[in-house]
């Protein structure tokens, strides 16, 4: 899946692919938003941190209490006020709150080829 | 209905708690133990509190750029997701559909989180906000 078709996502905002150390490779916006590509960036960071630290988390919990199903993790999403963001590995998007399809929005990123 | 009972309502939900404060404050339902749960609000509570700076550092950049104040956040694993709002947290099956209305659920709930998360956690518990915090 492209970032043009992620952005016809329910409610999408913007779509972004980063690199393992979070630097933007390529970014589609939604004119009149108030999304800039400084935010992507920003964005691309903290998420390449909260997946690594989520493997942390799950490979911990794993180990600890044996309940499996948390590796190999799939995503991650940070729910703002207006919009959140969904990550995979290597592309995010973000969706207004009102419109987001989480699962749909899981599976795009995980399908993403950007 | 209180919100971890609705939740543990719904067929594919494995668990549901609350927690308040440092995450050591918590009550649950569901197939965990005591200590596991207790495990699990300190992890919620910290990884609510690092989106919560996060979305500090976006708003700095870009005033009223819709993330602040950061409501929430969803781990997707294999075949298990954690999902996070508030101060309340749901492990839940990867089925089709639940996590969309187990979000559904939790954000129209717990209703917006306002600006200052420690108040709000700490609220919870009872006491003077202020003195304890402060």
């Amino acid at each position: 899946m492209t970032l043009e078709q992620m952005m016809d996502l329910p409610g999408a905002l913007a779509a972004f692919s980063y690199t393992d150390k979070g630097d933007i490779t390529g970014h589609q916006i939604r004119e009149g938003t108030e999304i800039t590509p400084q935010i992507l960036d920003l964005l691309a960071h903290s998420c390449v941190a909260n997946m690594a630290v989520a493997t942390l988390e799950a490979r911990g919990w794993e180990s600890l209490t044996g309940q499996k199903g948390f590796e190999p993790l799939q995503g991650f999403s940070m729910v703002g006020l207006e919009w959140s963001v969904v990550v995979g590995d290597r592309c995010g998007v973000i969706l207004r709150n009102r419109d987001v399809n989480y699962e749909a929005s899981f599976n795009a990123v995980q399908a993403c080829t950007a | 209905m209180h919100i971890v009972k609705q939740l543990m309502a719904i067929p594919g939900v494995i668990a549901a708690g609350e927690f308040a404060y440092r995450g050591d404050r918590f009550s649950f339902e569901g197939a965990l133990t005591a200590e596991y749960a207790r495990m699990a609000s300190i992890l919620c509570r910290s990884n609510t509190m690092s989106v919560n700076m996060q979305s500090e550092i976006f708003d700095s950049f870009a005033a009223n750029c819709g993330c602040k104040p950061m409501q929430g956040w969803i781990v997707r694993g294999a075949q298990a997701s954690v999902c996070n709002v508030g101060n309340y947290f749901a492990f839940i099956e990867n089925r089709p559909d639940l996590l969309n209305d187990v979000m559904t659920i939790m954000r129209a709930k717990v209703g917006d989180i306002g600006d200052d998360l420690l108040v709000n956690l700490y609220a919870k518990i009872g006491g003077d906000v202020k003195e304890a915090l402060y």
